[in-house]
């Protein structure tokens, strides 16, 4: 680790921080307060046709329960860009972009081993992503709390959520560090790991949209976290330990491979 | 001790194309064995593609050598690079900033990766003529002089005992550039050694003590500059009256040619045997041209030019 260079992408990565933790709070704040408001209507609604009850399966997520809404709130497309950002523009911007632009080699030029750099990133991204979790989950117990929920509500599924939820995110961060460190370009570096979390997302959200794709399901990340069945009864620990392996496998790749790989003069 | 001492350093990279149409590999840099002594000024020389680049990245441990070995400060290249940078200033070419710090924030930043202080900073600043206020702007509001300014502050801030420079007066004007090579003749009466690759021949000429000079990635000359400039054949034009100067037994003279007057010629080396023949003879006016590197230079090229 080391402390100027975390302090300087902590500074440099503050306003983005703080953007992305507005939108998380209005999802975090919205998915709630519409289930108290709504959810009887929705759920009227949404039984009214075979066609819509199949789309109120999504992800896993509805918003005719509390659990259905948080989930939802976890699995939305709009979370999933938020988080995302981070969890791939982060790694990619912070080693290939700076390669591109030049900086890195600045950087390199004083007495930081490349491992050092890249530990003190990934704690970093390992952080960012922390936070922004935390600021949706805390949002959503605030909000389940305000709109007098609270009572149905077990803090301790939410934590194992955040944790879920924090575990697939950076898993998804991780291969893009093992992108980041191996490529001189920004575009690559975040083309291929947004490619892999769109095609999984698309997987997941296939299979549980239609019933005859179903099996698509398990070729996703995401159904690795279940909010839903989370919050009504914990995290699958075989769930967990599958993407600590993608983890571990990522980050081994990336700390094996940058500290040995050639830096050519930036074109 | 040696500064940098390098034996047989060889780099080469895998040939481009898609991987089932790979040729052969690219010589980036092959056999090159030099050693720059401890407070010299040494310039690296060479057109783009010579390998100039390419020994400065394995220098600093940016790029790992496929054979031979490079010593800098007396630690492997390969196996201490972070030692290494840790007693090195380093000024990449076309060197790139954070454009949203100051530079002041870039200066102090760079600093604390250091890990030791800065005591040249301020001296440095008012060399080059940077003020308080161009401190506190954004460096996306620089111009490129600008940051070569922080480019050049930032590498010797922490006065390193050795600095490598890429290119170090790209965009600084005449008034900077001497500035410049006063903080170089500063550092080098210091200490401190300098390892500086440069386009311009007339600052390697001004500034440095020894020279390298690479082709395709191959050393063709390693001197002193001025042994350098002695040994290249000078332009000699000579005006006289009367009987021609007898000069083709004279050594170090060639290409001899006389018209209306006028007699011009090549002489390489000593220019005393030059003068004594031309004892007797009435001379109107004699023009020796200074010799330059830049035609030393061309002299190495030359023998590689397609015709």
């Amino acid at each position: 680790m080391n402390g100027p260079l975390l302090r300087h992408t902590l500074a440099a990565n503050a306003l983005r921080l703080i953007v992305i933790c507005a939108g998380l709070v209005l999802m975090g704040v919205v998915m709630p307060v519409m289930f108290a408001a709504f959810g009887q209507e929705v759920a009227t609604f949404m039984e009214s046709s075979p066609l819509l009850r199949q789309f109120a399966d999504f992800g896993g997520g509805d918003l005719f329960s509390l659990a259905g809404s948080i989930a939802l709130a976890f699995t939305h497309p709009f979370t999933l860009l938020l988080v995302g950002i981070m969890a791939v523009a982060f790694p990619a911007l912070a080693i290939a972009g700076e390669r591109d632009r030049g900086t890195l080699e600045v950087t390199l030029s004083r007495p930081l081993s490349r491992r050092r750099l890249f530990v003190t990133l990934y704690v970093a991204g390992l952080g960012f992503i922390g936070l922004l979790l935390a600021v949706l989950s805390i949002t959503i117990v605030a909000a389940t709390y305000a709109v007098g929920l609270g009572h149905e509500l077990a803090l301790g599924n939410v934590a194992q959520l955040w944790l879920a939820a924090w575990l697939l995110f950076v898993a998804f961060m991780s291969l893009a560090f093992a992108v980041s460190v191996s490529s001189d370009r920004a575009a690559p570096a975040i083309g291929i790991p947004a490619v892999f979390i769109l095609l999984n997302y698309l997987a997941w959200a296939i299979g549980s949209l239609w019933p005859d794709a179903r099996w698509l399901e398990d070729y996703s990340m995401f159904n690795l976290m279940k909010p839903q069945d989370i919050i009504t009864a914990g995290l699958a620990p075989t769930d967990a330990l599958i993407l600590l392996a993608f983890t571990v496998a990522c980050l081994a790749f990336a700390l094996y491979r940058f500290p040995r790989r050639d830096l050519p003069a930036p074109s | 001790m040696a500064a940098i001492v390098t034996e047989a350093l060889t780099k080469t990279y895998p040939g481009h194309g898609r991987p089932w149409q790979r040729g052969g590999e690219i010589r980036a840099l092959h056999d090159l064995t030099i050693e720059v002594r401890e407070a010299e000024i040494f310039g690296f020389l060479g057109p783009n593609g010579a390998g100039k680049s390419t020994t400065i990245r394995l220098l600093l441990g940016f790029l790992h050598p496929t054979s031979g070995r490079a010593a800098v400060l007396g630690l492997d290249s390969a196996t201490r690079s972070v030692d290494i940078r840790r007693h090195t200033g380093y000024l990449p070419g076309g060197i790139a900033f954070y454009d949203s710090m100051t530079g002041d924030e870039q200066l102090r930043y760079l600093s604390s990766l250091d890990d030791r202080p800065a005591p040249l900073r301020a001296e440095l600043i008012e060399r080059l003529d940077l003020s308080e206020r161009d401190l506190r702007r954004q460096i996306r509001d620089y111009s490129r002089g600008m940051r070569q300014k922080i480019g050049i502050i930032q590498a010797f801030q922490h006065d390193p005992e050795l600095a490598i420079l890429d290119e170090p007066t790209e965009g600084l004007d005449p008034l900077m550039q001497r500035s410049f090579y006063d903080i170089l003749d500063d550092r080098k009466r210091a200490g401190r050694t300098i390892f500086l690759s440069s386009h311009i021949l007339s600052e390697v000429e001004r500034v440095c003590d020894r020279v390298a000079i690479v082709r395709r990635g191959e050393l063709v000359a390693l001197n002193d500059v001025g042994e350098l400039l002695r040994r290249h054949r000078r332009r000699v034009e000579i005006r006289f009256t009367g009987v021609a100067p007898d000069l083709a037994r004279a050594p170090g003279i060639s290409d001899l040619a006389l018209r209306e007057g006028v007699l011009t010629c090549q002489l390489e080396g000593d220019p005393s045997a030059l003068v004594e023949a031309l004892q007797g003879s009435r001379i109107h006016d004699l023009l020796i041209e200074p010799a330059r590197l830049e035609e030393a230079f061309m002299e190495y090229y030359a023998e590689e030019s397609p015709t």
